[in-house]
């Protein structure tokens, strides 16, 4: 599969974002790779999340840059990063957040037509993002679905647009070990296939293993008596 | 949109996973709605019933207490007017001015208790009881004799009339102690049945004046013989001054009318003047081709108003004098109703804030995926929006059946003829704005929406 011109992984640069609570994280650089697989490691509550956050422009940084294909987020005005996450990042949840009352199908379509409305032929993209995963019964409403059909779900719709990049948030966290290591790997063929750089937060370890990339986020937290000038806000 | 996905899809979606909230919402919409069109209509109907059933008459002469009672009373056949008019003065309004037509009228009998009304033939040629639309006969034709009666629409349906059937009236209006005095040695012949006209006309019957001078001077001339030795002078002074219907024969109330009169004749010829009582006069003015009014009806109704002895009426003005009372009731209702809208309204906005609270996630979900969020505030009006859209549409529905209803109630029960439509543009505005109050009722969920933060909404739950 050609990867579409969404080219170029995320770069991170000076990044600041401080928790209502004091609690602050720092990156000062972190760069993923286009196409490249990272897991970002840690214990719970470290600050994983808030970093995908932050990457999918959910979060907004106090200070420092996020570019994605080579367009910063942070400077971009709200609908427009609306915008630009729905054409160029793809999210996966731990609890996949697939929206109820829509068929399978639907929900991958919504994500064209949220998120890349200018691509063609979006039912039959839809279709044959649901395929290539393994789906056969595509108009089954979403909550009727097992576990297992939820997860690839949440997957086409995240690499039916053609990301950049594919943020998947503890995709395994509910899944026992069998499960989670062909959850981890359908995600990561998925992103392959799409061409699209991905990034895993897991704190689960044995994930170490399938990623030939880790960074500990846990290097990243600030303590919140010595993020400076936090307490004011 | 591409591929049979749209916002609309979204919006529909949302609105059939809540449909027990959506339904609740819209009937109460759809109920408000009927409720102001059905009141709007009724009003704006009962006005115009009132309004047209004028017909064609500029002025109306009677001897009522005021011109307010003259109309109710001569032309809505409110009540029998108490007090009768000369026939001199009839002759004297008659030849005061160039009338395009002058009626004279008379009221005061009754059968079964639907009015009758004598009058001259020029009441069918010449007065129209809708403006525009003269009396047509669905069958017979004009009394052309003593004796002979035409049945309004309603009338006839009411009694069963049919042309060559023989009736006899009663004395007084039919609700009356008096009921049960009829006049049975003079029974009338049915030779007309009129088309309905929408006018209280519908429900009278009517008859030439003779017939009923004849009847009424036979049992005066009776009383009169029957009790000579009282005091004949008061009593005749009594009954001259007094109404040919019911003042006269309540002094004779203890009376055996059964045995009575005894075919004491009285021909037309030998009526005196003082038994021709009428009880009212129709007038119109010559006017321009084309036009209805004249400069001539102020005048002659001031003219005419300097007559102490009768009581003149402009019927068009004295019925917007009655709406103007009777509009600040009706007032009350409509506002009634508007608030059963505006709570509508709130119900909605109600039922969306809770789910809204639900639906955080699928606000936030749909964020991820790309919308902005003004594209979640739109949604989310439009969805308030649609839920007024379609209470709007159940509602006019509802109010042209509860029209039908309402209608088919006022024609059988108080005989009043109405259209049983909605007028459009009013239900164009109550529709309208039912839709603008529930897309007002979407701003506080959709701020809400707009605002919902992404990353909260999609922890997962604990």
């Amino acid at each position: 599969m050609v990867a579409s011109q969404s080219q170029g992984g995320v770069s991170i640069r000076g990044l600041r974002f401080r928790y209502d609570r004091g609690f602050a994280i720092e990156v000062a650089r972190l760069d993923v790779a286009a196409g490249e697989q990272v897991l970002l490691a840690g214990a719970s509550g470290c600050g994983k999340s808030t970093l995908l956050h932050l990457i999918s422009g959910i979060e907004s940084p106090e200070t420092g840059s996020i570019l994605i294909g080579g367009t910063d987020m942070c400077a971009l005005s709200g609908s427009a990063r609306d915008t630009f996450r729905g054409r160029h990042v793809g999210m996966v949840f731990q609890t996949f957040q697939l929206l109820q009352g829509f068929t399978a199908l639907e929900n991958v379509m919504l994500s064209l037509m949220l998120g890349a409305p200018t691509l063609d032929q979006p039912r039959g993209r839809a279709e044959a993002a649901l395929e290539r995963l393994g789906m056969r019964d595509l108009h089954a409403p979403v909550e009727r679905l097992s576990v297992g059909q939820q997860q690839r779900v949440a997957v086409a719709r995240a690499v039916v647009t053609e990301p950049s990049v594919v943020l998947a948030d503890e995709p395994t966290a509910s899944l026992d070990p069998a499960n989670a290591e062909a959850a981890v790997e359908l995600i990561r063929s998925a992103a392959r296939v799409a061409g699209a750089a991905l990034v895993v937060t897991s704190h689960d370890p044995a994930l170490r293993s399938v990623f030939t990339r880790t960074v500990d986020v846990e290097q990243f937290g600030v303590a919140a008596d010595t993020a400076g000038g936090g307490a004011a806000r | 949109m591409s591929g049979g996905m749209g916002d609309m899809t979204i919006v529909l979606r949302s609105l059939r996973t809540r449909a027990l909230a959506t339904s609740v919402a819209t009937a109460l919409v759809a109920i408000a709605v009927a409720l102001l069109l059905v009141l709007l209509s009724l009003r704006e109907a009962a006005s115009q019933a009132f309004r047209r059933g004028t017909g064609n008459i500029h002025l109306l002469i009677s001897a009522d207490a005021s011109p307010l009672v003259a109309v109710l009373n001569g032309l809505f056949y409110a009540n029998a007017p108490a007090n009768p008019i000369p026939w001199a003065k009839f002759k004297e309004i008659e030849g005061g001015f160039p009338w395009q037509w002058c009626i004279p009228t008379q009221l005061g009998d009754s059968f079964r208790g639907s009015p009758v009304m004598a009058t001259s033939e020029e009441f069918f040629t010449d007065f129209e009881p809708v403006a525009g639309m003269p009396f047509q006969f669905s069958d017979g034709r004009v009394f052309e004799d003593a004796f002979e009666v035409v049945a309004g629409s309603t009338a006839a349906k009411d009694h069963n009339l049919q042309v060559g059937q023989k009736i006899v009236f009663s004395h007084g209006s039919g609700g009356s102690r008096e009921a049960g005095h009829e006049h049975a040695d003079h029974p009338y012949e049915v030779v007309g049945v009129l088309q309905p006209t929408g006018s209280a006309h519908d429900r009278a019957l009517f008859t030439n004046l003779v017939s009923t001078w004849v009847i009424h001077a036979e049992e005066k001339r009776a009383h009169e013989t029957e009790a000579p030795a009282t005091d004949a002078p008061t009593t005749k002074a009594d009954s001259a001054a007094a109404s040919p219907t019911d003042a006269g024969h309540d002094q004779h109330a203890d009376h055996e009318h059964d045995q009575h009169h005894d075919h004491l004749h009285v021909d037309e010829a030998d009526l005196r003047d003082d038994e021709k009582l009428i009880t009212g006069i129709l007038l119109r003015i010559p006017t321009r081709p084309g036009s209805d009014s004249s400069a001539s009806i102020a005048a002659q109704f001031d003219r005419m108003r300097r007559d102490v002895s009768i009581t003149v009426a402009q019927p068009a003005q004295q019925i917007g004098r009655l709406m103007a009372l009777i509009g600040d009731v009706d007032w009350l209702f409509v506002a009634m109703a508007v608030v059963v809208l505006v709570s509508s309204a709130a119900s909605i906005m109600l039922a969306m804030v809770s789910s809204m609270e639900l639906r955080r996630r699928q606000v936030a979900i749909l964020r991820v995926l790309g919308a902005s969020a003004w594209r979640v505030f739109a949604l989310a009006i439009t969805e308030s929006t649609l839920i007024g859209l379609l209470g709007a549409g159940i509602g006019f529905s509802l109010a042209l059946i509860g029209g039908q209803i309402a209608t088919t109630f006022l024609q059988d029960r108080v005989g009043l003829v109405i259209g049983g439509t909605v007028d459009p543009r009013s239900a164009i505005l109550v529709a309208a704005g039912a839709v603008v109050l529930a897309a007002l009722a979407g701003i506080v969920p959709a701020v809400k929406a707009y605002r919902t933060s992404i990353a909260r909404h999609l922890r997962p739950l604990a």
